[in-house]
């Protein structure tokens, strides 16, 4: 079995990877996708963790995949919602670029 | 008799109709007017017939042993404030009161009031404002009928307010000209001087007995439940209050001033309202007054000697003839204060009334002089007599009624002014009472002599006598100046003569002393003989006396210099004061208590504000070192 720590070396990457895209991508597609990536960062974690336990715990080994699946349902919606909010934002305002979405500045 | 509240509320709400209906009313709503005060006058006669059939068992009527005159109380629940029960529960109550004193004002008022609307048809006519003059007009006379007939402190103050404001917006009738502007404030701000005295004085008395009724204040005057402090400084600050409405010096200011209002104005204000108000309220807390050892009479009667004395001498010297006549009317309510400050009680409300429609006359008179020649110098007159019959005669029955010549009702007045100081007060007063009276028919006599007598002069070769309207109120105060004098005495039959009507104690018939009043008759014409050669045939001149006497002459011609001490207070310390007030008012409560807090509220907003930068990354980059944060943190804590 491979060790855990490589899954969560990996995860460590995808999630920075991610963390890197959110800030510094100017287009608000680009920052939904590199959240995904964040997310699913996550998932790796938390199915690693959750297939190495010894299921000696209260909830035994299905906490971490219940949680991913949890999230991979939410993560769904969440891209639904954030694609349709892009959407009109494009109509509106023709550009995605969230450095021009400012209205609610001070 | 309870219905004499029916007296004032015809004109109170004659008053809003004629503002709000007028243009559409017959004669913009002048005749409604008229109408209203005329009611008043047809129900005092009612009024003044259900208390001669009075006495002292009729409902609400009793004999005061206060005044010791049949006085009938209508009182009503007005509100309650706190629990009906409770000791701290206040119990406000209104209501008419009547006297012989009330009936007599009331008798004044409407009678002045309605020959001045009278007169006022033709004087004002075709006046931009025609309708908003007799709305004021009516108001004026309800809020000093109100005044009369109050039988409380609180009443009789609403009222005497309302009366301030209906002279502040008559005096400034013409508000185009800026000097009717300022002398309508100043009339306003003078009077409202006294006024704060009246005040506290009520509040004074209120605090004391608990009530705002005269007619307990006075019961409790008399049974000693005031204490002689109490009811010292009471009356007092209530005569501070009389001094500024009645002009008595040093708030006398206003009254010349006021002159800048129509003409007709003038004669209400000077004969039946406004300035008798003040004269009425010393009158009606009068047992305030004599309570205890009637100190404050004393002062009433020396602020009343100075008034007089000094009004006298400053009318023997004005040119302009409403000023003439408005020094006469201080000089003369001087001479009331004095008589109710020498217990002549009688004789101050008969000299009130007398004076009240001989100066009515002399200013409907002065107002028609105005109207034809468009001009108030005397200077500018002279020979009047020849063009303006009517007027002339009218007027010099006021100016000899005023000047005390025998038969004309001022001369029975004053005789008994006179009698009244020359038995309460000491030689000094009544030394100083006959030389103001000497004066009074010197500057009348010269006021009638320089504006009817002597050549007439071109500019007013083609004026015209006064038009009915204005004839006929002059012709009938006329007959009163003329005949008044006549009610004091004792007639045969039940009327035993005005002392025995309006008194204060016991009645007491008319009496006469016989050195007074042949002295004040020799003065009188040798006064008006005089005045005659000075004035009129000019044979006397007065040039060389002029000359010698030119210091004091100065003196007197400035008005004592009063209103440059009044303006140099003004200048030199109430602005001063209000000048750091109001510095103190900007720098310290506005820029720090108020706009301190503000800014520092903005400055700091400003300065944190830069975190909210609108960039999306700069947000996400908070939230991912906010995050490792946090997990140094958990972790520092778990090892």
């Amino acid at each position: 079995m491979v060790d855990l720590v490589y899954f969560q070396l990996l995860s460590a990457a995808l999630f920075v990877i991610g963390l890197y895209g959110v800030m510094a991508r100017r287009s608000a597609v680009l920052i939904v996708m590199s959240i995904e990536l964040m997310l699913n960062a996550v998932n790796i974690n938390l199915i690693a963790a959750a297939s190495h336990m010894d299921g000696t715990g209260k909830f035994a080994n299905f906490d971490g995949q219940l949680i991913a699946i949890f999230i991979i349902t939410v993560a769904a919606a969440e891209v639904g919602l954030a694609l349709a909010i892009i959407l009109r934002i494009y109509r509106n305002r023709s550009t995605v670029n969230v450095d021009e979405i400012n209205l609610m500045k001070w | 008799m309870e219905w004499a509240w029916l007296i004032p509320i015809f004109s109170f709400a004659a008053a809003p109709l004629v503002v709000l209906f007028g243009k559409h009313l017959p004669g913009k709503g002048a005749p409604l007017s008229i109408l209203a005060i005329g009611g008043g006058f047809v129900v005092f006669w009612f009024v003044l017939d259900s208390w001669l059939g009075a006495h002292a068992g009729t409902s609400g009527c009793f004999t005061s042993e206060n005044t010791g005159l049949l006085t009938c109380d209508y009182e009503r629940s007005w509100f309650n404030a706190g629990i009906i029960g409770d000791v701290g529960s206040v119990s406000l109550n209104w209501g008419i009161l009547i006297d012989p004193l009330t009936i007599a004002m009331l008798g004044l008022v409407t009678f002045v009031a309605l020959m001045v609307q009278v007169y006022s048809l033709a004087y004002m006519k075709g006046d931009p404002r025609f309708g908003w003059y007799f709305a004021v007009h009516s108001l004026f006379a309800a809020a000093m009928l109100t005044l009369v007939l109050a039988d409380n402190f609180l009443l009789l103050y609403v009222a005497w307010e309302l009366v301030g404001i209906c002279s502040y917006l008559l005096i400034g009738f013409w508000h185009e000209r800026p000097k009717a502007r300022e002398a309508a404030k100043k009339a306003f701000i003078v009077t409202r001087i006294g006024d704060v005295g009246l005040l506290i004085g009520i509040l004074l008395i209120w605090r004391e007995v608990g009530s705002f009724s005269m007619l307990d204040a006075f019961e409790a005057a008399r049974t000693g439940a005031m204490s002689e402090g109490v009811a010292t400084a009471s009356a007092i600050l209530l005569f501070l209050g009389a001094m500024g409405k009645s002009a008595q010096v040093p708030f006398h200011v206003w009254l010349p001033d006021a002159m800048e209002g129509p003409t007709p104005v003038s004669a209400l204000i000077h004969a039946a309202t406004m300035v008798v108000a003040g004269v009425y309220l010393v009158a009606r807390t009068f047992p305030l007054f004599e309570a205890y050892d009637a100190d404050p009479l004393l002062v009433v009667s020396i602020v009343g000697l100075v008034t007089a004395l000094g009004a006298a001498t400053i009318a023997l010297v004005a040119t302009d003839l409403k000023r003439i006549l408005a020094y006469s009317t201080i000089s003369h309510l001087g001479l009331m204060m004095l008589s109710l400050g020498a217990f002549g009680y009688t004789a101050a409300i008969f000299h009130m009334m007398a004076h009240g429609f001989s100066k009515a006359l002399l200013f409907l008179g002065a107002g028609s002089v105005l109207h034809s020649t468009e001009s108030q110098e005397t200077g500018e007159m002279g020979g009047l007599r020849k063009v303006m019959p009517l007027t002339a005669i009218v007027f010099s029955l006021g100016a000899l009624s005023l000047g005390g010549i025998p038969i004309l009702a001022g001369f029975w007045s004053k005789d008994e002014i006179l009698v009244a100081v020359n038995d309460n007060r000491n030689v000094t007063f009544i030394v100083l009472t006959l030389f103001t009276a000497l004066l009074s028919a010197l500057y009348m006599g010269r006021a009638m002599f320089l504006v009817f007598w002597g050549p007439l002069k071109d500019r007013n070769s083609n004026v015209h006598d006064a038009p009915l309207a204005m004839a006929l109120p002059m012709v009938l105060l006329g007959v009163l100046a003329l005949g008044f004098g006549l009610i004091s005495f004792n007639w045969p039959g039940s009327f035993g003569g005005f002392g025995t009507f309006v008194f204060f104690g016991h009645g007491e018939p008319f009496h006469f002393e016989v050195w007074l009043g042949a002295l004040s008759i020799v003065m009188a014409l040798a006064a008006f003989y005089a005045a005659y050669q000075i004035y009129a045939v000019k044979s006397i001149s007065l040039d060389g006396l002029r000359s010698r006497n030119s210091g004091f002459l100065k003196i007197v011609e400035n008005k004592y210099y009063f209103d440059e001490v009044y303006q140099w207070t003004i200048d030199r310390v109430v602005l001063v004061f209000s000048r750091f007030i109001a510095y103190f008012d900007r720098a310290i409560i506005n820029d720090i208590i108020v706009n301190g807090p503000a800014d520092l509220t903005r400055k700091f907003g400003i300065m944190i504000r830069v975190h909210v930068t609108g960039h999306v990354y700069t947000y996400t980059l908070a939230m991912a070192l906010g995050s490792v944060g946090l997990g140094i943190f958990v972790w520092l804590r778990v090892v």
